[in-house]
């Protein structure tokens, strides 16, 4: 009765009143009041570390009631979330789905839709009803998902999708996702796209929190900016174009997104040819079936390709770490090499920045310094002896050439923000003097500001004759950044691009198997 | 002055765990020299408590890299014992056959037949576990079972003696009170020659030296424990000698674990495998080495054992594994892996012992000294897990 008529009186169902959270030292959201309205859909955008995920633990009761000033009201009633209890927020219907998977792979869709609160008879859990139950959730959003099948054999789109099932399972009112689609492919997002515009009909609140600014121009009604923990602005999202969010987000124009110039690169340095290879572990598995390709001396090599194009393995085989080679050679300024693990191929000259930085590149539990000169301790040290003060200065030079942001070159890792780990990374391959380096996707989840800083390093590096090969699921920084990209698809390399050349709907369509460079490019003549 | 006061907080906060474990040591000791009317410190014991907790410490002070690395050995306490009795064998039976009458070289040939002994086990323990990818639970349980077995098949079930007088020196011996100064007075001029050579260092690298102040007050504190801990000992019988050699170990794996590749290498392969891995870090070779090391360290404490007890016998080495766990643990290492120091692992043991030391000068039965350090172990991982959510 109340609520309806709150409900009337005022659209808003979530309406954050002057929060303000402190942390020892910070303050992670300052004054920041937003209203939700009813069956909206509202981005949130911001850099890391501007507080999109703070005011979302907030509303989850990760930081309960009585942490933070100011006042929640929820449909017209103070939001009372109190410590200890995950669930509350839950049961009020307030569903979030977070960045990074929570289901447990080897239970079903209906296991994990239901964890914590199965249905139980009296002689244990009651299996049909939980099926059915599941099934009829999967159904209602039309999510062609089987509620029996095992959460590891589905794909990570639909894991996204059971994910935003087992949200909406409490009959949720507000659905918060926090950057859903950044493990996603083109065609998994358009389907999400499609299920939050379902939502949306359902009657379902959504707040969408991500860094994808196209994303935020397709789906949402409203777009509010968080910079530094405060609200820069809220507006429509009809009234909002690209230039002015990026300038909201980092309090700053940035001219050019990418900032990648002319170049001239040299003479041919590394060349591959007909490249097969197979799994390690299974050696009837092919992953990388004939790639071709050559990379000069200063070039930024772009390699575009979806997920399970190959475009990993095929990197991570240049670098040893990976496939056993069957057919085809590597050449490396003329000379034919075969590496057998990264240590070998970091003597010839090839790093690797690789994809993942928190399971692939770093030690978080150990200092900058640290994880910088891990790979590069045979500089300064003797078998019996590290000399900290050489390791010191030489990491010190990089953490200034890259500006980490961090008090001292002690902290840990895992108190570092995305951008800055990742800057400790790449540090980390700088310093072994590679001829080429491989940077695997090295802006993912990592915000505009640091983004920018790291594509400057690029074409910092290309014109002291560094050759960059980078892979990259972003579409428009691959084209911003690269002089040539070529596109993987099943293993192959189906084509490189010249810059001339460069178009997203091309990239695409080669990259889904759709057409050769050559077909693509014949079709278009006729037309 | 401030300057050094915000470094002295800084310091305490970083190492708010090692300060704690510390605290519950004295506390330990103030409590039971209470209890015992001032008797638990007097020399006599303080003398044998110390004594007490080399064998263990040998153990884990290896341990500590093993677990650091993410790995486990649960033979250790065997591979000591087995040692222990192929030692007793060689000193009461072999030695007299084909050596007779010649005790420096037989104790000098018994010291390196344990610790090739040892070394030897682990080697084949640690090639298993790195290059053939066994998982170190199961390696280590089997080989505590196969030396269990053997160790029967040495001793054929009955007690050697090994208390000849010059091997009975290397864990019952004590070295001379004027000797042990002179050894104090050496170690103290090595720190402040170090902490010079030290400074020098970072101002020829162009960084800020840290705070003369606090380098002073530091080797001060540390020649004060020095000069405190000879005059008791000096007192009873003087230095001992095992832990003379506890603390050659000690300082030797201190070192390799924070300045050496290895160490580094050992706790970031704990940290995160796949980064060390793609970092060009040979985990194989690493992780082997760290068995290598362990296995000295066995040989080292089953020597010791065998000259501490006086003879080989099947029970040798039970349990000490678990012993040499615990001391980890208590001194701060993860057992996640990548985290864990070796000081932290002594002051583990020294817990442990003084714990032992203390409920037995109280006549507190076996039963009930088992099941306090049970607690007295879970309540200080409880405590530190506290600590840690706090922080």
């Amino acid at each position: 009765m109340k609520l309806e008529v709150l409900g009337m009186a005022n659209d808003v169902i979530l309406d954050i009143q002057n929060v303000t959270k402190q942390f020892p030292g910070v303050t992670a959201l300052d004054d920041v009041s937003i209203k939700i309205k009813r069956g909206e859909i509202h981005g949130i955008c911001g850099e890391n570390g501007a507080g999109k995920s703070t005011l979302m633990l907030i509303l989850k009761g990760v930081h309960p009631y009585g942490t933070y000033e100011g006042k929640i009201l929820y449909e017209g009633e103070e939001l009372i979330l109190e410590a200890g209890g995950i669930r509350q927020a839950s049961k009020k219907g307030i569903a979030i789905v977070f960045q990074e998977l929570t289901l447990i792979p080897d239970m079903s869709v209906g296991e994990n839709v239901f964890l914590g609160r199965e249905p139980v008879k009296r002689t244990g859990i009651n299996w049909n009803k939980l099926y059915s139950d599941t099934q009829a959730i999967l159904n209602k959003y039309d999510l062609d998902i089987d509620a029996s099948e095992t959460v590891r054999n589905l794909g990570v789109g639909k894991m996204q999708l059971t994910e935003i099932a087992k949200a909406l399972s409490e009959d949720a009112k507000i659905l918060i996702l926090d950057e859903p689609t950044s493990a996603l492919s083109e065609d998994e997002i358009d389907r999400l796209m499609e299920i939050l515009e379902g939502l949306k009909r359902h009657g379902v609140t959504c707040i969408y929190i991500t860094h994808k600014l196209p994303e935020l121009f397709r789906i949402t009604d409203t777009v509010t900016v968080l910079r530094d923990g405060k609200v820069v602005t809220t507006e429509s999202t009809d009234n909002l174009n690209e230039a002015q969010l990026i300038k909201y987000m980092v309090g700053r124009e940035i001219k050019e997104r990418f900032p990648r110039g002319q170049n001239n690169p040299g003479e041919v340095l590394l060349s591959v040819n007909g490249l097969h290879a197979v799994d390690p572990n299974q050696s009837n598995k092919e992953v990388l079936k004939g790639v071709d390709f050559n990379v000069r001396r200063g070039e930024i090599f772009g390699i575009a390709g979806l997920m399970g194009s190959g475009r990993t393995e095929l990197v991570t085989t240049l670098f040893g770490e990976y496939g056993k080679i069957t057919e085809g050679t590597i050449k490396l300024d003329g000379h034919e090499i075969n590496v057998k693990n990264s240590h070998q191929a970091m003597m010839k000259g090839i790093s690797l920045v690789p994809e993942d930085r928190k399971r692939f590149g770093l030690v978080l539990i150990q200092s900058i310094q640290k994880n910088i000169s891990l790979a590069n301790l045979d500089q300064f040290s003797t078998s019996f002896r590290i000399n900290f003060n050489a390791e010191n200065k030489a990491c010190d030079y990089y953490s200034k050439k890259l500006s980490i942001k961090a008090p001292n070159l002690e902290m840990l890792c895992e108190k570092l923000s995305g951008g800055n780990q990742q800057k400790v990374v790449i540090s980390k391959w700088l310093m072994s003097n590679p001829k080429i380096l491989i940077m695997d996707d090295p802006t993912r989840g990592i915000d505009i500001g640091a983004k920018f800083e790291i594509y400057k390093l690029m074409n910092q590096l290309s014109e002291e004759g560094i050759s960059i090969i980078m892979i990259s699921s972003d579409l428009e920084e691959i084209i911003g950044m690269c002089d040539r990209i070529m596109v993987m698809c099943e293993g192959q390399s189906v084509g490189i691009l010249e810059q001339d050349e460069f178009d997203r709907e091309k990239i695409m369509a080669m990259a889904t198997g759709l057409t050769k460079k050559n077909h693509f490019l014949a079709k278009e003549n006729i037309l | 002055m401030s300057d050094t006061l915000s470094f002295l907080k800084k310091q305490v906060k970083e190492n708010i765990q090692t300060y704690a474990i510390l605290i519950a040591l004295v506390f330990i000791w103030v409590l039971f020299t209470i209890l015992t009317d001032g008797l638990y410190v007097g020399s006599q014991n303080f003398s044998n408590l110390f004594r007490q907790m080399t064998i263990t410490s040998f153990l884990a002070i290896g341990m500590v890299l093993i677990i650091v690395t993410g790995n486990i050995d649960l033979s250790v306490g065997k591979v000591a014992g087995f040692v222990s009795v192929v030692a007793a064998k060689f000193q009461d039976d072999i030695w007299f056959q084909f050596l007779p009458d010649n005790p420096v070289l037989t104790t000098i040939l018994t010291i390196i037949i344990g610790i090739a002994v040892g070394t030897l086990f682990e080697m084949v323990q640690g090639y298993l576990v790195a290059y053939l990818h066994v998982p170190s639970f199961i390696v280590t349980l089997g080989g505590s079972w196969i030396l269990n077995g053997a160790i029967l098949v040495v001793t054929k079930g009955q007690t050697i003696a090994a208390n000849q007088p010059l091997f009975s020196f290397i864990a019952q011996g004590y070295l001379k009170p004027t000797l042990g100064w002179i050894l104090a007075a050496v170690i103290i001029i090595v720190l402040f020659l170090s902490m010079i050579q030290k400074r020098r260092n970072r101002v020829k690298y162009g960084f800020e030296p840290s705070p003369l102040i606090l380098d002073i007050i530091k080797i001060i504190f540390y020649s004060i424990l020095i000069f405190v801990y000879v005059f008791i000992v000096n007192k009873f019988k003087g230095v001992q000698f095992p832990v003379f050699l506890l603390a050659i170990a000690v300082v030797v794996m201190s070192y390799i674990s924070s300045n050496t590749r290895i160490g580094r290498y050992a706790y970031s392969i704990g940290g995160n495998r796949e980064a060390a891995r793609l970092s060009g870090v040979n985990i194989k070779k690493n992780v082997f080495i760290v068995f290598v090391m362990m296995g000295i360290l066995c040989g080292v404490g089953g020597v010791v054992l065998a000259s501490y007890v006086g003879y080989g016998t099947i029970a040798a080495g039970q349990g000490y594994e678990l012993d040499a766990i615990a001391s980890c643990i208590l001194g701060g290492t993860s057992t996640l892996g990548g985290v864990g120091t070796i000081f932290g692992a002594i002051i583990g043991a020294l817990i442990m012992a003084s714990l032992t030391s203390g409920l037995q000068m109280m006549n507190v039965t076996a039963a009930w000294q088992y099941i306090l350090k049970g607690l007295v172990l879970v309540l200080a991982v409880l405590a530190d897990v506290y600590l840690k959510k706090k922080k």
